[in-house]
């Protein structure tokens, strides 16, 4: 858990944060506060906000306490990070099976910043799904598990 | 005498073959070479060591103009999924026509001798570089099926792990339902419940037992070092995957109860549309105006002005500025004489009058 980012804990509060922000990247890290990976991301988040604060605002999720987004997000390995802009739900393709979050911690912080600057600048361009520019050697393995099979 | 055209200078010329002494026609001849020259030496590089690479239908279908044939070759060679570099251009440099026509493009434009051999590849160097191709090709086929092989290597494990969690999480869900089972007396129907169990280990049955046994499973990381926490049915509700409304766009279910007063309004107020209006009108004007950027809520003392108006003297400025400064000083002066309220205040009040 980090000190220095805000948490939403009921889904009033995160539907206030995606649809009030404006002309800024919303990111929403959805894990737990005791998790190791989850310290690891919240660290990366913490230390960057203020260098993104023009372009991004970032919050915490606890995956218990709203799950009714755990479940429409599909979030099934934590922590996932979900991208906003304006309201809508931004995708970005970073080479891994699903491109509606990113799950696991960022390799370095300058990876995160990258992302999130090719987020906004997607995004102000109306680009609803950007290419994520970190290597895929960074991004953590994970898999799918499909429904149903 | 007649009209003979240069291909290299790309001009007419009256004065028959004097042209081709003169300076300008050498030094440009001599860029000609230089260019040719440079392309010929990176494809015999790959003479000894020809380079096979998969076919890239953007890159090559090269072509280049050969100048002494003056006709434009292939520059690489290909089949379709593989190409030998340069190959088209050291085939055509070794074919007996191209020889000759390139003596005699040396011979007509006068050009240095020592660069001729270059251009021209001979018989053996050919022999080599046929043999070399052919085991260049093998050996990338040979890469090209391992590479094939790890892949399908890969996607082999992978599908072993998904049968493997699911066989394990089926048996977890089964062995619940076994032990529940011993109060029963009938160990015959024990068993025949949990074969039932076992076979409808199909999609319906695993979706249910998931939703059950959600919650706190610290499962083995199938993400290395990622927790698991569960499987998500969603499947009543819909998914962001699926495309369903998105929760924030969904109403709550519990604002309704607080709401039943006034209506929701939905929209901004009309205060806020007048100042949306407003701003409309603003973004119009040049963004480089004077005063675009004034903070209208700053605050401002009665000092701006610098008002010492003295209307009708002559002199100067500052005189002016004196004078009003010491008039300020004195009044501020009698003020607070007044405030202590001492009594030579009539006096004061009329040298006030005279002076104002």
């Amino acid at each position: 858990m980090s000190l220095f980012l805000p948490k939403l804990t009921c889904k009033k509060d995160i539907d206030e944060v995606i649809k009030g922000v404006a002309e800024k990247v919303v990111v929403l890290r959805f894990g737990r506060d005791d998790d190791s990976v989850c310290l690891q991301l919240d660290e990366i988040l913490s230390k960057t906000s203020h260098d993104l604060s023009n372009m991004a605002s970032i919050y915490i999720v606890d995956v218990d306490k709203a799950p009714i987004y755990t479940r429409y997000f599909d979030i099934s390995y934590i922590p996932s990070t979900v991208f906003f802009f304006n309201g809508q739900h931004m995708k970005v393709d970073y080479g891994s099976p699903d491109h509606t979050k990113f799950v696991g911690s960022f390799k370095t912080k300058q990876d995160f910043m990258d992302l999130i600057e090719v987020i906004y600048r997607g995004a102000m361009r109306g680009k609803m799904i950007v290419q994520s520019p970190i290597d895929p050697q960074n991004i953590p393995k994970y898999d799918l598990l499909y429904h149903g099979i | 005498m007649g009209a003979h055209y240069c291909a290299i200078c790309r001009q007419t010329t009256f004065n028959g073959k004097g042209h081709i002494f003169g300076k300008t026609h050498q030094s440009r001849l001599r860029v000609v070479l230089l260019k040719f020259t440079e392309k010929v030496k990176e494809a015999r590089r790959t003479l000894k060591k020809p380079q096979v690479e998969k076919f890239d239908c953007t890159q090559h279908k090269q072509t280049f103009w050969c100048y002494c044939c003056g006709c434009e070759i292939e520059k690489n060679v290909t089949d379709g999924n593989m190409t030998v570099l340069y190959g088209g251009l050291l085939e055509h440099m070794a074919t007996p026509e191209h020889r000759k026509k390139t003596h005699k493009f040396w011979w007509d434009n006068k050009a240095d001798p020592k660069f001729r051999d270059k251009v021209i590849v001979t018989e053996e160097e050919t022999e080599r570089f046929k043999a070399e191709v052919a085991k260049a090709l093998e050996s990338f086929v040979e890469k090209e099926d391992e590479y094939i092989k790890q892949h399908a290597e890969h996607i082999r494990a992978q599908e072993k792990h998904r049968q493997e969690v699911l066989q394990s999480l089926l048996e977890r869900d089964a062995e619940p339902e076994l032990l529940n089972g011993p109060n029963g007396t009938d160990s015959s129907v024990e068993n025949s419940v949990s074969s039932q169990f076992m076979c409808q280990g199909s999609d319906q049955q695993a979706g249910s037992s998931f939703v059950d046994s959600m919650g706190e499973m610290p499962w083995t990381p199938a993400g290395h070092g990622l927790t698991f926490i569960g499987y998500q049915d969603s499947s009543n509700s819909g998914n962001v995957h699926t495309g369903a409304v998105p929760p924030w766009l969904q109403d709550d279910p519990v604002e309704g109860t607080s709401r039943t007063a006034a209506e929701p309004e939905i929209g901004p107020s009309i205060h806020e549309f007048l100042k949306h209006k407003e701003q409309e009108k603003l973004r119009k004007l040049p963004p480089n105006r004077v005063g675009a950027n004034f903070d209208h809520s700053s605050h401002t003392d009665a000092n701006w002005l610098p008002s010492f108006g003295r209307v009708w003297n002559s002199g100067r400025r500052w005189q002016s500025r004196h004078q009003f400064r010491q008039e300020e000083g004195q009044k501020h002066r009698q003020k607070r004489r007044r405030e202590h309220g001492t009594e030579g205040s009539k006096k004061i009040k009329t040298t006030d009058q005279l002076n104002t």
